[in-house]
C-alpha cells in the first residue's frame, strides 16, 4: 500500500522559489544540499514537480478553450452584425422597391392622363359628316306618294334597312329616278357598315355625274365623304375639293371644314 | 490543404504551446462542422460549436500527452470522428464516476473553481511562460515581486483545494 503523500504546504514556497529561479546561488547549492539528504524534502519535491506538470498540462488545456471561447463570441458577433448588415440592405432594397413602383405608377397615371388622344375614324366621321335629312312632308305628299313617305319616316328613325326596302318598291314613275337613286345611296350609306358604304359609292357616283340633276352637287359630297370613310384618301380629297369650290353646294362648308382638318392627312 | 510537411509541423508547434493551428482551425471550419452535426446529430448551432471546441480541445490534450505522435492524414476527417464518438459515448454512456477522473482532469476541475484572476496567472506562468515582470504588466500589478507574491497564493489556494478533495 504506497505511503499517503506528504503535505507540501510547508516546503511550497521554497520549492516554489526554487523551481522558480528566484534563489541566489548560495541558497540553491544549500537547498540541492538538503534535497540529497532531506528525504521528506525530496519527496515534496517529487509531488511539487507532479503537480506543476499537470498544471502545466491544465493550463494549455484551459487556455485553449478559453481562447476557442473567445473566437466563439467573436465570431457569433461578426455573425450577427453581417445580418444585421444586410437586413438592413435587404429593408433598403425593398423600400427603393416600393419607391421605384410607386414612381412607376404615378408616371403610368400621369401617361393616362396627358396621353395624346388620336382621334377614332368613328368619332371624325361623327364630327365631320354633316348627314342628309329625309324630305319635308309638304314635299313628299303622302297621299300621293305613301310609299315614298313611309321611307322616309323610316329614314328618320333610323331605320335604315327597312326604308331601303319600302324605298325599293317606289315605283319610278312616282319619283325621279335621280332621287331614288340618290337615296338609296344615303341610306346604303347611312346605315355606317364598310359594304353598304361600299354599296352606297355607284349609287351616289351615278347622281353625281348628272349634271342635270339638282341633287348632283349633294350627291358629289356624300360620295367623297364615302370614300373618306373607306379611307380612299385620294378620291375623298379631290371629291371633297370639288364640293368645296362649288358656291352654290350646299355642303361647301361642311367640305372644307373635312379639308381643312388633318383626318384625311392621317390617312395617307 | 496542407503537406504532410506542413502536418508535421503542427505537431510540433503544438507540444510547444503555439495553438494557434487549432484556433485558424475553429475559425475556417466552425459554421461547415455545424452544419455537418446538425445534419449528423441534430444539433443546434450553439451546441454544435461546443461540441467542435471540446473536440479541438481533446486533440490538444492528445498531443500534449503524447497520445498522438502522429498528426492524421486528414485532420479535419480525425476531428469529425472524434466528434462522432464524443456524441455517441455522450448519448450512451453516463458520466464517469467521480474516483476514475484522471489525475489532470481532476486538478482541470479544481482550477475551474479557482477565481478568474488566478487562473488567468497560472496559465500566463505555467503555459505561456511569462517571467514574473510581464506578469506583472498584464496583470496590472506595481511589480515583478507582487506577481510572484500572488502566483503563489494561487499556486497554495489550488494545492489546498486538492488536498481537501483528497480527504
Amino acid at each position: 500500500m504506497p505511503l499517503p503523500a506528504p503535505d507540501l504546504r510547508p516546503y511550497l514556497e521554497e520549492l516554489e522559489r526554487f523551481a522558480d529561479g528566484q534563489l541566489s546561488a548560495a541558497e540553491q547549492e544549500a537547498f540541492e544540499a538538503r534535497l540529497e539528504t532531506d528525504p521528506a524534502l525530496y519527496q515534496a519535491y517529487q509531488q511539487y514537480e507532479q503537480l506543476t506538470a499537470d498544471l502545466r498540462w491544465v493550463a494549455g488545456h484551459e487556455t485553449l478553450y478559453q481562447r476557442l471561447l473567445a473566437l466563439d463570441q467573436r465570431l457569433d458577433q461578426r455573425q450577427l452584425a453581417l445580418s444585421r448588415v444586410r437586413r438592413r440592405q435587404r429593408e433598403q432594397q425593398r423600400r427603393w422597391g416600393v419607391l421605384a413602383g410607386g414612381l412607376l405608377l404615378m408616371l403610368l397615371g400621369l401617361w393616362l392622363l396627358w396621353r395624346p388622344v388620336t382621334p377614332s375614324a368613328a368619332n371624325s366621321w361623327n364630327r365631320y359628316y354633316q348627314p342628309e335629312t329625309a324630305l319635308s312632308d309638304s314635299v313628299v305628299q303622302e297621299a300621293q306618294r305613301p310609299l315614298l313617305a313611309e321611307a322616309m319616316r323610316l329614314f328618320r328613325e333610323e331605320q335604315y334597312q327597312p326604308a331601303l326596302q319600302v324605298l325599293q318598291r317606289i315605283p319610278t314613275n312616282a319619283i325621279g329616278q335621280d332621287t331614288l337613286t340618290y337615296y338609296n345611296g344615303i341610306f346604303l350609306l347611312s346605315q355606317n357598315d364598310p359594304e353598304q358604304i361600299q354599296a352606297a359609292q355607284p349609287f351616289l357616283r351615278r347622281v353625281a355625274t348628272q349634271a342635270s340633276s339638282p341633287l348632283a352637287g349633294r350627291a358629289r359630297y356624300h360620295l367623297g365623304m364615302a370614300y373618306w370613310r373607306n379611307q380612299q384618301t385620294t378620291a375623298a380629297r379631290n371629291t371633297l375639293r370639288a364640293v368645296s369650290n362649288d358656291p352654290r353646294n350646299p355642303y361647301q362648308a361642311a367640305a372644307r371644314r373635312v379639308l381643312r382638318s388633318d383626318v384625311l392627312k392621317e390617312q395617307e | 490543404m496542407d503537406t504532410p510537411q506542413q502536418l508535421a509541423e503542427v505537431l510540433t508547434s503544438l507540444r510547444v504551446g503555439n495553438q494557434s493551428f487549432l484556433v485558424q482551425f475553429y475559425e475556417q471550419n466552425r459554421t461547415l462542422f455545424a452544419r455537418w452535426a446538425r445534419r449528423q446529430h441534430q444539433l443546434d448551432p450553439p451546441a454544435a460549436h461546443e461540441l467542435l471546441r471540446t473536440v479541438l480541445v481533446e486533440f490538444y490534450d492528445q498531443v500534449a500527452d503524447g497520445r498522438l505522435t502522429k498528426v492524421p492524414d486528414d485532420v479535419r476527417a480525425y476531428v469529425y470522428g472524434l466528434a462522432d464518438e464524443q456524441v455517441r459515448a455522450a448519448r450512451t454512456t453516463a458520466r464517469l464516476p467521480a474516483h476514475e477522473n484522471g489525475r489532470r482532469q481532476h486538478l482541470l476541475a479544481l482550477f475551474r473553481t479557482l477565481g478568474l484572476d488566478c487562473q488567468k496567472m497560472l496559465m500566463y506562468f505555467y503555459f505561456r511562460g511569462y517571467h514574473f515582470e510581464k506578469m506583472a504588466g498584464k496583470m496590472g500589478f506595481a511589480n515583478a515581486n507582487v506577481a510572484r507574491m500572488q502566483k503563489a497564493a494561487c499556486l497554495r489556494k489550488l494545492y489546498e483545494l486538492r488536498l481537501r478533495a483528497t480527504v
